[in-house]
């Protein structure tokens, strides 16, 4: 079975595991008892890990709040910043954005706030002119994702914030595809809370991180989970001590890697890209190419469907939308502009740490043989 | 979506896909439409009280090749009247299909029942 569903998630590095084991055993502390050794090893070991995740996106360690996960985060910094600006009533974000950035919205209008939820063009990108127009001294957050978990696409972040930041709005991105995998800096691009998540690049699963701004501009989140006062009173609750080591340990190898990961990552993907259009017809990348992950992939055959598709696909592990929502078109393909037909054609393809050229050869070629098998299938 | 192992091998290695050349002896039918996403075609060809040979074509998703796969199973060497007596639940009960799914069985025999209606009425010649 080849895996190319690296956007959908990770395996967790040998060097992070072995990170990890001794925490759950013998270092099995609590880093909120201070009292004796156990709790300050695990403390210290918490401390660490944080320094390295900071140090991945470019933050002081003190502005990284655990949490235990990207989904987590981002409803801790939409719900909560909202929470903590009363003064204000609206909220803007993007249609191609996650669904846990879209539901936290989502439960917010309910509850009152005015949501504007902005188009993006058919190549995925957000238009900045746009996003300047519906911004006002009224808006308290604007969130646009760093990079898109179906179509790669790699949104302007710094213009934006700056656009948020002009009319007083604070500004939260959802940067869990794109941390480790192409440069991301909280201050040069100047964000005030980003999201991100272990599991995406190659750590255990169940911890993530919110990056919270505390120095330059005064930004503030209520938080969602109290008891204990633990994460500066953000996020209450013992810290997943393992997890964040391991989290740690990820961020640490995915700054120093980075460079060349990118590199043979998008090498790879470019081998696929050419592979698939020499041997499919009717191939159509979605959204733009020029601004987007390294290792994704995603495209449309026209004549097949897409479900049909990846079930016959029964040794290459890919995905088609997004893995929680696979059964309905995509509402990211969906807001590019795509026909439902097409939207529910495509194939998502996440080349990682793991894949070979190999790899994608195969899957290339496998991908070939079925569109043509399911086309001579089709009736019409 | 998770399939049944009946689903899965139907898909990944279907038998019976194609037409039959059109004769007096050949009937057709098509279900569906694009725009629902899902379009089935089964041919049944008849001698005497039996269907000797049938084909599907389908745009669609698992469950549909399947429930076309199937049926045209079942109507290959059957009688016209086991043929007249197949329904949708049995292709649901045998290929294990979840409750969204079941409609793409039904088209499948919609498109049987119009194949043999067909033949009935003359053939596709």
């Amino acid at each position: 079975m080849i895996y190319l569903d690296h956007h959908a998630t990770t395996p967790v590095d040998a060097r992070v595991l072995e990170a990890m084991l001794p925490f759950f055993s013998e270092q099995f502390g609590n880093a909120a008892s201070r009292q004796h050794a156990f709790g300050w090893a695990a403390s210290d070991a918490v401390e660490r890990a944080r320094k390295q995740v900071a140090a991945l996106i470019g933050a002081g360690s003190k502005d990284v709040i655990f949490t235990s996960g990207a989904t987590e985060a981002n409803n801790l910094a939409i719900k909560g910043a909202a929470k903590a600006r009363r003064d204000r009533d609206h909220l803007v974000t993007v249609a191609t954005e996650h669904k846990a950035v879209l539901d936290p919205m989502a439960r917010l209008a309910h509850e009152g706030w005015k949501v504007t939820v902005l188009p993006v063009d058919r190549n995925g990108l957000l238009d900045l002119g746009e996003l300047a127009a519906v911004i006002t001294e009224r808006t308290a957050l604007v969130s646009v994702m760093a990079a898109n978990n179906e179509i790669g696409v790699l949104q302007p972040i710094r213009e934006a914030a700056a656009l948020a930041h002009a009319k007083g709005a604070w500004f939260h991105t959802d940067a869990v595809q794109a941390v480790g995998k192409v440069p991301f800096d909280v201050e040069a691009l100047d964000v005030d809370f980003a999201s991100i998540t272990a599991h995406k690049v190659y750590g255990p699963k169940g911890v993530g991180a919110l990056y919270v701004r505390r120095k330059g501009r005064t930004v503030a989140a209520i938080a969602e989970i109290d008891g204990g006062g633990h994460e500066r009173g953000l996020r209450s609750g013992t810290l997943n001590v393992p997890g964040i080591v391991g989290f740690g340990r990820a961020a640490a190898i995915a700054r120093a890697e980075i460079a060349d990961e990118a590199a043979r990552t998008m090498a790879l993907r470019e081998r696929l890209r050419g592979a698939l259009a020499a041997n499919t017809e009717g191939m159509t990348v979605n959204g733009a190419l020029d601004a987007r992950l390294p290792g994704n992939l995603n495209v449309s055959f026209d004549g097949v469907d897409g479900e049909a598709l990846l079930v016959s696909l029964d040794d290459i592990a890919v995905s088609s939308g997004a893995a929680c929502t696979a059964a309905e078109p995509s509402h990211v393909l969906v807001a590019l502009g795509l026909s439902k037909d097409r939207a529910l054609a495509s194939l998502r393809f996440g080349i990682g740490r793991g894949t070979t050229a190999e790899d994608v050869d195969y899957a290339a070629a496998k991908v070939a043989d079925v569109v043509t098998r399911l086309r001579a299938m089709s009736p019409v | 979506m998770r399939y049944s192992d009946e689903v899965l091998k139907r898909v990944r290695e279907p038998q019976r896909v194609g037409a039959l050349p059109a004769g007096a002896d050949v009937g057709s039918g098509v279900s569906g439409t694009l725009e629902e996403g899902t379009v089935t075609r089964i041919d049944v060809r008849v001698t005497g009280d039996r269907v000797v040979a049938a084909r599907f074509k389908v745009f669609g998703c698992s469950a549909a090749i399947a429930s076309a796969s199937l049926v045209a199973e079942w109507l290959e060497g059957g009688s016209l009247e086991e043929a007249k007596a197949l329904t949708a639940e049995r292709v649901v009960a045998a290929l294990q299909l979840a409750g969204e799914r079941e409609h793409v069985a039904q088209q499948a025999i919609a498109a049987a029942q119009q194949a043999l209606a067909s033949v009935a009425e003359g053939g596709t010649k």
